[in-house]
């Protein structure tokens, strides 16, 4: 198990098009991802568990992922974050 | 661990419970940890042992009538010894009003006093069930929640396993969905309350379509706030190699926020009907609750039949 903490950045949050684009990109991986955001856990490739986060920019969410390719889920999934799911 | 502020506590319930605040706003800041509510007569008459200082202090008419008998000395001393444990908050009821000593000191203490206008008793059960609610053992999980033949069903199971399309099948057969995908669950009496995590609306994801809105498709009928849950299901892809549940003789449970859940692992393959199945699973949950188990009224007829053969065998 893998986890990782970070923090939402672009301006308008985790609205339907970020999460669209973070379900489809764990998706492509083996492992489970579930995301934490306060006492809320939800799937990470669920589009609706993602987007009920209504995660706000500078809100963190963390990162927990399971399963043979991990390490590698983590920083895909942080990529899109550190990119601003290419928005801005 | 979950804390209420008391500011928080005022803005959302001074309209339910008539509160007005008689401390400094410095005082609002103050931390309330525990769900309960304690009477302080014994700290009140000097008895400051096991005295529950962490919850919030109720006084009624009979507290403030006895602290009325005090002589004014007698009574500075008590409640400045009461008011050095790190009490919350105190609500007085009934409107009474509050000794001056009592007042000055709360300040000067950092103690809140909340006035209500309701009596003693109103107050008590209204806030013990707020109380509760808040405190209540809570989590989220990923899930879908719908009530089939008034029993609460959460389907589990991995993503794409079709959990929002057994939803929907359900849907077509006139039951109701509570929350697709994300299930919050409360601990409260012995019973696990399930919600959606928002109130945005009742939306579901459908793969391959996108977003659809259940409570516009189906009609308000299809959906609702809130259940009980009573049973889980699993959905499982078929595997050969894996021993599913034949007879149903015995009952797996799993522990959710301590209660015992009753769970089935059910196996899914292509084109199979498993809207069906979960009816099943709730009207046999209906009967169980009825008091008839059929797996064990089958057994013991079955036994019988036995029993009979080999007396007619040994005759």
């Amino acid at each position: 198990m893998k986890k990782k903490t970070i923090v939402v950045k672009n301006k308008l949050g985790l609205h339907a098009r970020p999460c669209a684009l973070l379900v489809k990109t764990a998706s492509k991986f083996r492992s489970d991802l579930m995301i934490k955001k306060g006492n809320m856990e939800v799937n990470g490739k669920s589009i609706m568990g993602v987007m009920m986060l209504a995660a706000e920019q500078d809100s963190e969410l963390e990162l927990i992922a399971n399963g043979v390719d991990e390490e590698y889920l983590i920083i895909e999934i942080e990529n899109l974050f550190e990119n601003r799911f290419d928005e801005e | 661990m979950k804390i209420l502020h008391v500011k928080e506590f005022f803005e959302t319930m001074n309209k339910d419970f008539a509160l007005s605040v008689l401390t400094d706003p410095k005082t609002m800041e103050n931390v309330i940890q525990e769900g309960h509510l304690h009477r302080p007569g014994l700290a009140l008459s000097g008895y400051m042992e096991r005295f529950a200082y962490k919850r919030i202090q109720v006084l009624g008419e009979t507290e403030i009538s006895y602290i009325q008998t005090l002589p004014a000395e007698l009574l500075y001393e008590r409640l400045k010894e009461m008011f050095e444990f790190n009490i919350p908050l105190i609500i007085v009821t009934k409107g009474l009003s509050v000794p001056q000593q009592m007042e000055y000191l709360a300040n000067e203490m950092n103690i809140a006093i909340i006035l209500s206008r309701l009596s003693t008793d109103r107050l008590i059960s209204g806030l013990t069930r707020y109380l509760r609610m808040y405190f209540a053992p809570q989590k989220s999980i990923h899930g879908t929640l719908v009530e089939v033949y008034g029993v609460g069903i959460l389907l589990t199971g991995k993503s794409g396993i079709g959990k929002s399309e057994c939803a929907l099948d359900l849907l077509e057969r006139r039951h109701r969905l509570i929350s697709d995908d994300v299930v919050r669950i409360t601990h409260t009496d012995d019973r696990l309350e399930g919600t959606s995590v928002n109130d945005i609306g009742y939306f579901m994801e459908v793969r391959g379509v996108g977003l659809i809105d259940v409570e516009r498709m189906y009609g308000i009928h299809a959906v609702q706030k809130k259940t009980t849950i009573d049973t889980q299901i699993e959905l499982l892809l078929w595997q050969d190699n894996i021993d599913y549940e034949r007879i149903g003789l015995t009952n797996n449970y799993v522990n959710v926020l301590g209660v015992n859940l009753p769970i089935i692992y059910l196996p899914v393959s292509p084109g199979k009907n498993v809207s069906v199945i979960i009816e099943v699973v709730a009207l046999n949950h209906i009967l169980k609750n009825f008091g008839y188990e059929a797996a064990e009224v089958y057994q013991r007829k079955l036994q019988e039949r036995i029993n009979l053969k080999s007396r007619e065998r040994s005759q």
